[in-house]
């Protein structure tokens, strides 16, 4: 990323040192204003939907969608570690309420666990797969921002981004359940040595 | 279609407080506590959202983004994807905040409710940042062989791309 910034701006900067090197600063902060309107309305959109979110982490709606959502994890990263399965369902429910930023301690949490898991490489690919290609419910940060730009219908994106992002994570898991199988002789092994740890604990 | 879901945020709202009355949740504090998250996570995003605003309007004062759009083209229009979401499509892998700088500036340009800028949020709703996603989850790890979940996931974000681009035509 900070190649790719550095080698863009500078290309950029030398054409139009070319071209018109007044609209050089004036191009800046343009950009940056118009960057600091766009903050102040992701944050009304962010302060609409963080406050539900508490509502439901406190009325114990986001905990009752991973109960929900628990045996399913339980098949697709064939594991039955509840501390793993518990931040695996807490990232995908926080995945499927909207705002991703929230949903990364979670991801980080599980990837750690997931990583001792007994087929390790297919379970952290899942996790990653998952995540990479995750599903929203409710696209809250768009709709906040086409509301802020005055569309006429701002929600009539919904429909067709739970279409296309069902379909990309359907074919994610797919993918992943064919090409990184979860049984090979080596990962079972240590499935059983870490069984036996767990015992003796 | 669109009524029904110009419904769907006041119910949600509704039922949601409802139940979390029922279970004797104070709500004014709960609420005001989960709208205290939303600062952070906006001062969080803003320098890289200013950074990547800059760059794209550099890009295209500069003349060197459609200079990249026009090599791009081909595979575009082989696609069905409109050419004008292209820069929105290279960043949103990369960084979340960055590409909803350009998804905003796509909105200004091309007007909210236009066929180029539906299909961008769409794109945009869709996806995910899939190599920073690879970075933040899976940098501590050990045993890290994720090339091919990596493979994957762009294969997967390209072809629902192109299913989104369709989908815009017709809904």
């Amino acid at each position: 990323m900070n190649l790719l910034f550095a080698f863009v701006f500078l290309v950029c900067t030398v054409l139009l040192l070319g071209a018109n090197p007044e609209n050089f600063l004036s191009t800046l902060l343009d950009a940056a204003s118009k960057s600091g309107t766009l903050c102040i309305s992701l944050l009304s959109t962010y302060s609409v939907w963080l406050g539900l979110m508490k509502v439901w982490e406190k009325s114990g709606v986001t905990q009752a969608v991973s109960r929900l959502l628990k045996p399913f994890a339980s098949k697709l990263f064939k594991t039955d570690d509840s501390k793993t399965l518990d931040a695996v369902c807490m990232n995908m429910s926080v995945n499927l309420l909207g705002i991703s930023g929230a949903a990364t301690p979670y991801g980080i949490l599980a990837a750690k666990l997931l990583d001792k898991a007994p087929h390790a490489e297919y379970s952290s690919s899942m996790l990653f797969v998952l995540n990479a290609t995750s599903i929203q419910l409710i696209p809250t940060s768009i709709i906040g921002i086409r509301v802020a730009l005055g569309s006429a219908n701002p929600t009539d994106i919904v429909l067709p981004t739970l279409i296309t992002t069902v379909f990309s994570t359907m074919l994610a898991v797919l993918l992943t359940r064919i090409f990184i199988p979860p049984h090979t002789e080596a990962q079972t092994f240590t499935f059983f040595k870490q069984r036996g740890q767990v015992c003796n604990e | 279609m669109n009524k029904a879901l110009s419904f769907l945020v006041p119910v949600l709202f509704l039922l949601s407080f409802g139940y979390a009355l029922v279970k004797k949740v104070k709500l004014f504090d709960t609420f005001a506590e989960g709208v205290k998250g939303a600062i952070p996570l906006v001062t969080s995003v803003f320098p890289y959202i200013v950074t990547v605003t800059m760059l794209s309007k550099l890009l295209d004062v500069s003349g060197l983004g459609e200079q990249i759009a026009r090599w791009l083209t081909p595979v575009f229009s082989f696609t069905g994807i409109p050419q004008e979401i292209a820069p929105l499509l290279l960043v949103k892998p990369l960084s979340g905040s960055g590409a909803i700088a350009v998804l905003s500036d796509i909105l200004g340009k091309y007007g909210v409710d236009s066929y180029v800028a539906r299909c961008a949020c769409v794109a945009y709703g869709s996806s995910e940042t899939i190599f920073y996603i690879g970075a933040v989850y899976f940098a501590g790890l050990k045993r890290k062989k994720l090339t091919l979940a990596l493979w994957i996931a762009v294969l997967s974000y390209l072809l629902s791309t192109v299913l989104c681009c369709l989908l815009c035509k017709f809904m």
